[in-house]
């Protein structure tokens, strides 16, 4: 296993540069220049030459007057010893502007997640095991519901039944305007703050789950080692827990694992919708704006995450099933 | 150096005196009496960032705080629109016109300024603050030019490029004397005391153990004020000024700034003299956070905002209004110093042409769009101009009367055309009505064809609006309009025609606000080196820029020469067309009941409103 993945994590670094070179050109060729956008705000406040020169600094300083290939290495190398880079729009470096978003995002989307899989993987295995019960019947109509529904309708629907209707939270933000008060005080505000976003983020993932689960378990039943393991007398628990479900954990590791990814991944509108400072809206900023390096460094981070996604999803293929062998 | 720029003063004029610097109505100037306490939040739709001090962002909320945390400036400017000397700062502001054409304005301070920390605040804070928004070091930071209009100071250059510490045009005289000095090439100039509209800066601070000497030659800092300091003082994201401006002068004082929540605390500072009048703030605590379009009103109702400002469009306005209604919050509406309009490339193609430009405008019926695109909160100007402007104030009979508003009128715009030779068709044939589409023209011996070419943005209400009521009726005229949705950068690309080697788009839409110091000097200036940025009409017309021209060098206290010279300028800039002003908003302030004695206006923003406001709970 070790030379299976030592083999992939060669493969990694591989697709990282060569995903790394086509990212840095299809950014460099959308229109828009960085350098402009830059200082566009002194565009009328200052004297044209001033302005000329404020504009070649700018070039300068973000390397846009050498050519391509030269930026490409100058950037890629820069990165890899963790220099992600100079955002135009901030007039910060990168690194300074991404962690913070990053870790509220995280924070929201590990809540919801585990509160999404907590309900439906559940919820999809009953629904499977009394197939056709009206209770599956209901969940079934339920989760095409909230399955067609976008996020956004979720969201206001919820404000306004939950901030409005009902004030039970508040409509949006991260705290209590001006708050004060010790981390316990804090962290439970935070909390308060996240509740209705992190409902609206679960409630907008049941339907798939809980289908995808519900399918897997229903293929799995349909078996005939399960009708085998039913005729030995083992107890229905047993059954389902040990014997179905593990058979059908393979295509929900593949779900889990695309779910442990988008932890990282910030959704634009709930986080807009919210308020919630995440790195969703920082990510829809900077594209507005041409912020080419905060999308850039963005980007790899995610190459980056997925590979290591789909590595680690090979890994739990393993584990879930032993008849699965790497590298083979 | 040489140049000045008005739009630069303007825009730091409203940045750096709008907070401690105001006028107020009969009943505001009464909030001084009311108790101190209470806490406001302000909403916008606009988000806040860490960048505290200027030079670093351009977001509205964070200006806002700049505005409340920043002042002390000798000139200020008032709810009338007028700048003059604010003699709580001041003990006098002297202008010298000088034998070599240049003018030395002389700025004696009050003896009594205080930072928020209690300590002096001298002429060496005033005079720091030039040398360091000109230093190289300051730029090294990557800080935007924030303080322009310092490139019209004596001595600019060789500062500013780093070949020498001493500012010759920038005077230390003694603790509480500072002067500047103008280079004659910019004067006369009718907004001329703005030069002395100076924020101090705490240079303790800033610059700890550093010096300004004087020896007569201008003003000089010590050798120790480098990047490397700066970078120190400044940029550190745990207690650099730039996110942690502690010692500030104005009204109010930076209390935090949260990163994660993206909410900033003021609350007032004790030391503050107050307004030129003499009004100190009342109400103790700012809390400035975040609102949506969707869901803003929710907040202010639901109580977990107290202010939102600068709301426009019938949807939100009638939501806020609503509420209003219900008496669960006021509101105060005013028009926007600004406007949208089509702007035009007046230097080639068919808009080069004045009656083009013209039977464009006929071809709009201006008040139906803005009653649309805004809800009816909205009205229309015909002239580079706004409502709420002292000018416009001052001379609205005439205005109003002489301007001619271009109602929609399919005859007239066939009638200017013709006059203007767009009288061919396709072949050089005669024009005929029902069977050709497009007018032409014989320029320089060539046909040229009456379609224009227009750049418009994506999710844009005001293209979506134009595209439904332009194109038919100019097509029923002899024009064709091809619009072409482009991103909003591409379309800055091609009006500033950068990286653009031939210009294709004859019309723009987009917007435009006012400041206190116009630039119409420049903006209608023959000179090509102002096209693209402060003409970006690319327009040239020797009358206007005359008349332009002439206004800059009426004297400051010559209002009435000013006016009527303002009178000809709209005249003229009404005829040529270089931009079609669309619609005006009305903007709308929502706030909640608590909050008294709050009166904003179009140049008058939410900031200064606010110290004469007072809370009742």
């Amino acid at each position: 296993m070790a030379k299976y993945v030592l083999k992939r994590l060669l493969y990694l670094v591989f697709v990282f540069f060569i995903v790394s070179i086509i990212m840095f050109f299809i950014y460099k060729s959308v229109p828009g220049d960085p350098a402009r956008m830059m200082i566009d705000s002194s565009k009328q406040s200052v004297d044209p030459v001033r302005y000329e020169q404020m504009y070649q600094a700018a070039r300068e300083q973000l390397g846009l007057d050498k050519p391509l290939p030269v930026q490409y290495v100058s950037w890629i190398t820069n990165m890899l010893k963790g220099d992600l880079g100079f955002s135009t729009q901030y007039r910060q470096p990168v690194s300074q502007i991404v962690g913070v978003p990053m870790g509220n995002t995280i924070m929201l989307n590990l809540v919801s997640m585990i509160l999404v899989f907590l309900i439906t993987i559940p919820l999809g295995i009953i629904t499977a095991v009394k197939k056709n019960s009206p209770l599956d019947n209901t969940v079934q109509v339920g989760t095409v519901v909230g399955y067609s529904l976008p996020s956004f309708v979720i969201a206001l629907l919820f404000i306004f039944l939950f901030a409005n209707l009902m004030p039970i939270f508040p409509i949006s933000g991260m705290n209590a305007p001006g708050m004060t008060g010790d981390g316990f005080d804090v962290f439970i505000d935070r909390m308060y703050h996240m509740a209705l976003p992190c409902i609206v983020m679960t409630f907008a993932s049941l339907g798939g789950i809980t289908r995808y689960v519900r399918a897997a378990m229903i293929d799995v039943l349909r078996q005939d080692y399960i009708r085998t393991a039913r005729a030995k007398g083992l107890r229905e628990k047993v059954v389902i827990y040990s014997h179905a479900f593990r058979n059908a954990l393979i295509p929900i590791v593949t779900v889990l694992t695309g779910w442990l990814v988008s932890v990282f991944g910030g959704s634009v509108v709930i986080e807009t919708i919210f308020l919630w400072n995440g790195i969703g809206k920082i990510l829809y900023d900077a594209l507005m704006q041409r912020d080419f390096m905060v999308v850039l460094a963005m980007q790899m981070f995610y190459v980056i995450i997925t590979l290591a996604g789909n590595l680690l999803m090979d890994l739990a293929y393993m584990l879930v099933d032993p008849r699965v062998k790497l590298g083979n | 150096m040489k140049k000045a720029l008005a739009l630069v003063l303007a825009l730091v004029m409203v940045f750096v005196f709008a907070a401690c610097n105001n006028t107020p109505s009969e009943e505001s100037s009464k909030t001084t009496e009311h108790k101190v306490g209470g806490q406001v939040v302000v909403g916008s739709v606009t988000d806040l960032d860490d960048n505290m001090m200027d030079g670093w962002t351009n977001g509205a909320q964070n200006a806002s705080i700049r505005n409340l945390i920043f002042g002390y400036s000798p000139i200020t400017y008032t709810k009338e629109g007028v700048f003059k000397v604010d003699n709580q700062v001041a003990e006098s502001v002297e202008g010298v016109d000088n034998e070599d054409g240049t003018k030395t304005f002389t700025v004696k301070l009050q003896k009594d300024l205080k930072w928020n920390d209690g300590t002096a605040i001298t002429a060496k804070d005033y005079v720091f603050s030039v040398l360091l928004h000109t230093a190289p070091a300051y730029y090294a930071l990557e800080a935007q030019d924030t303080m322009t209009y310092a490139n019209c100071f004596t001595g600019y250059q060789d500062y500013f490029d780093g070949k020498t510490k001493t500012f010759s045009g920038v005077r230390l005289i003694d603790d509480y004397t500072f002067s500047v000095q103008i280079v004659a090439e910019e004067l006369p100039f009718h907004f001329d005391i703005a030069y002395a509209a100076i924020n101090p800066y705490p240079m303790a601070v800033i610059a700890p153990d550093c010096d300004i000497t004087d020896d007569g030659n201008g003003a000089t800092i010590s050798d120790n004020f480098t990047t490397e300091l700066l970078e120190k003082t400044i940029n550190d994201t745990a207690t650099g000024y730039r996110y942690q401006p502690k010692v500030t002068c104005g009204p109010y004082e930076f209390v935090s700034y949260d990163k994660t929540t993206k909410q900033a605390v003021l609350q007032i500072n004790d030391q503050f003299k107050g307004t030129h009048d003499g009004v100190k703030p009342s109400i103790e605590k700012i809390v400035l956070k975040s609102v949506t379009d969707a869901t803003q009103m929710d907040e202010l109702k639901n109580g977990t905002v107290d202010l939102i400002a600068g709301v426009s469009g019938g949807t939100a306005i009638n939501a806020g209004r609503d509420l209003c209604d219900e008496n669960l919050a006021q509101y105060a509406s005013y028009l926007r110093a600004g406007y949208g309009q089509i702007t035009f490339a007046c230097d080639f193609g068919p808009t080069q042409f004045t009656a083009v430009r013209q039977a464009i405008a006929y071809c709009l019926d201006r008040t139906e769009f803005a009653k649309q695109y805004s809800g009816g909160f909205a009205q229309v100007v015909n002239g580079e101009y706004g409502l709420s402007s002292m000018e416009y104030k001052e001379r609205k009979d005439v205005i109003d009367s002489e301007l001619n508003p271009y109602n929609k009128d399919l005859d007239k715009a066939k009638e200017v055309l013709i006059a203007d030779g767009w009288t061919l068709n396709e072949k050089g044939g005669e024009f005929v009505e029902g069977t050709d589409k497009v007018r032409y023209k014989n320029v320089n011996g060539e046909l040229m064809a009456l379609e224009i070419n227009w750049a418009n943005t994506p999710n844009n209400p005001v293209s979506d609006l134009l595209n439904t009521m332009l194109p038919g009726e100019m097509e029923k005229v002899g024009m064709k309009l091809n619009p072409t949705t482009v991103e909003f950068g591409v379309l800055l690309n091609n009006m500033y025609r950068q990286g653009i080697d031939k210009p294709t788009y004859h019309m723009f839409n987009l917007a435009t606000g006012f400041v206190p110091i116009p630039s119409y000097w420049y903006e209608m200036s023959t000179d090509e080196k102002y096209f693209g940025s402060y003409n970006q009409n690319y327009i040239k017309d020797e009358e206007i820029e005359k008349i332009a021209l002439e206004m800059k060098k009426i004297p400051s206290d010559d209002k009435e020469a000013w006016l009527d010279k303002w009178v000809e300028y709209q005249k003229r800039y009404n005829e040529l067309l270089p931009n079609i002003p669309l619609y005006s908003d009305q903007y709308h302030d929502f706030f909640s009941n608590k909050i008294k004695g709050y009166e904003p206006d179009g140049l008058w923003g939410w900031e200064s409103a606010i110290l004469y406001s007072w809370i009742e709970e």
